[in-house]
């Protein structure tokens, strides 16, 4: 074994890829050549310099992949009827993958970027001997859900020895579709923007607001999002929408509000890169204030760099 | 080094399911199979995508994608290779993707300047980071950028070889199945690019 043939097979040495004979050889030549001892040695500092590269996302990063993941998931699943069946779960699905709706919780309102706006209503009605009238396969069609609620054997009167009693549960929907500039969908909208009990619903919809932020409504809204929202994917979408109005003194008011308060380090970079965008001789001692309490490097120097631009002391005296 | 070997992922499987039992339940339309399986991966498919492209937008993109894929094909995987080798293959091949066209159009650079000197948009991602002394997160910046400058003078099928041989921990033979080349292949990538970066880095200790 050569210096040569040491020196490329050094970096697999090190990784550990060589057969166990060729180790050995190699940490033979190693102990006896100090040319080649030193190439280990600048491989091992490579290493130990790349590893302080590494990266670990977020958690919060991880728990938005998800939320888009299933999001993404429901979409694709739900839409399509390729031959209605019935889940081993009771629920009438559309195709294999919809039997995974129940599961989905919160992404189960179909929402779509095209304006197309889909409220379900819930009917609870149940199928008792004359208050449905006679139960048809026919009538289940993909926009009814159907789940069952209980199945007993029958005994009211007149049922017959075998008969059994099925209660269903049954999840109508109703389509409503139309441009954001109709007066009636952007009110559908704007109220779908506040459902607290789906973050999807309120994402999709400030989405779909944030095109039409020149209207004073939905900015209100946005705002009220940017400042209210219990969900920092929301918070960040509202965001977006405000860029165009950052000059706006009620807008940099809740910036400042989102800067000094939000929990999320991700919303208050997106609060400060909005807010120092304009240079502001207002907000001097608001950002020495946020230098002196924030804790994430990036909005830190943001803030430092915005003061150093309007010739203000970084620091209160 | 880090490292994230299949084994380390598939001990995040439940107990109760062993993972051909899992993808099988998948192809079924099992729901919580499909979150199972998805959480087993995820972290270290998101990991793998921040680590290679510096840029949390492009990682969400490509995990989403990623998943996506293996959702729409799962009825395709025929157990002639481990999931884990099938998922990888889908993720690095949008990776690659994405670092062929950083290639032809410049991008953004993770480096921003700030009056206090550059700062890494990334380090965000690391807790350490925001609590370092400034003298040493200087010098980790200097180093930051001596890396990126290295890594970024490699070509996107180097980079991803040691991507997943130095960070993900993965074996030779296991990423050339990956990456649909041999195990030879594989060594020869991983000797260009350590030998690129120690020219680029070599007078760091």
């Amino acid at each position: 074994m050569n210096c040569e043939s040491v020196t490329k097979l050094i970096p697999l040495y090190f990784y550990g890829e060589l057969p166990p004979e060729e180790e050995d050889r190699l940490e033979q030549h190693l102990d006896t050549c100090a040319a080649c001892a030193r190439e280990a040695e600048s491989q091992r500092a490579l290493s130990a310099a790349l590893d302080r590269r590494a990266m670990q996302p977020a958690a919060a990063l991880l728990a938005e992949c998800r939320h888009d993941l299933m999001r993404a998931v429901y979409r694709e699943g739900a839409p399509v009827p390729r031959g209605a069946d019935f889940s081993p779960r009771g629920t009438l699905v559309p195709h294999r993958f919809a039997a995974w709706l129940p599961s989905l919780g919160v992404w189960r309102m179909p929402l779509g970027a095209s304006a197309l706006l889909a409220l379900g209503f819930i009917a609870a009605r149940l199928t008792t001997p004359g208050a449905a009238g006679p139960f048809s396969f026919a009538s289940l069609t993909p926009d009814v859900i159907s789940s069952v609620r209980s199945v007993q054997p029958a005994s009211h009167d007149g049922s017959q020895p075998g008969e059994v009693r099925i209660v269903l549960d049954e999840t109508r929907q109703r389509v409503i579709s139309g441009k954001l500039n109709d007066s009636n969908i952007q009110r559908l909208v704007l109220a779908a923007a506040h459902d607290e009990n789906n973050p999807g619903v309120r994402w999709e919809s400030v989405d779909l607001l944030n095109s039409h932020s020149d209207s004073s409504p939905v900015r209100e809204l946005l705002l009220n999002r940017l400042a209210e929202d219990p969900n920092p994917g929301v918070r960040l979408k509202a965001l977006e929408g405000l860029k165009a109005y950052t000059g706006d003194p009620e807008v940099r008011k809740v910036l400042a509000q989102v800067l000094m308060r939000d929990e999320y380090p991700g919303v208050r970079i997106a609060a400060v890169d909005a807010l120092t965008a304009h240079a502001d001789g207002k907000m001097v001692g608001f950002l020495q204030g946020v230098v002196q309490k924030e804790d994430n490097t990036y909005v830190r120097r943001r803030c430092v760099k915005a003061l150093q631009d309007m010739n203000a002391s970084v620091g209160t005296f | 080094m880090a490292q994230d070997a299949p084994a380390a992922v598939g001990a995040r499987l439940s107990p109760k399911l062993d993972e051909a039992s899992l993808i099988r339940a998948v192809q079924r339309g099992d729901q919580d199979a499909f979150e199972q399986l998805v959480r087993a991966y995820d972290q270290s498919v998101l990991r793998l995508a921040v680590n290679l492209l510096r840029s949390q937008e492009d990682a969400r993109d490509v995990f989403q994608e990623a998943f996506l894929r293996v959702f729409r094909s799962i009825d395709s995987f025929r157990f002639d290779c481990s999931f884990h080798t099938w998922l990888y293959r889908i993720v690095t091949n949008i990776c690659l993707d994405y670092l062929r066209k950083r290639k032809v159009r410049k991008e953004e650079p993770a480096v921003v300047d700030t009056p206090e000197g550059p700062l890494d948009r990334m380090n965000d991602f690391e807790e350490e980071a925001a609590h370092a002394d400034p003298e040493r997160a200087m010098r980790n910046v200097q180093l930051g950028q001596r890396i990126e400058g290295a890594l970024g003078g490699l070509t996107p099928r180097e980079r991803m070889v040691f991507e997943l041989r130095h960070y993900q921990g993965l074996r030779l033979r296991n990423i050339g199945e990956i990456l649909g080349t041999s195990e030879e292949a594989a060594k020869n990538c991983l000797f260009r690019a350590t030998q690129k970066m120690r020219a680029v880095l070599g007078d760091f200790q």
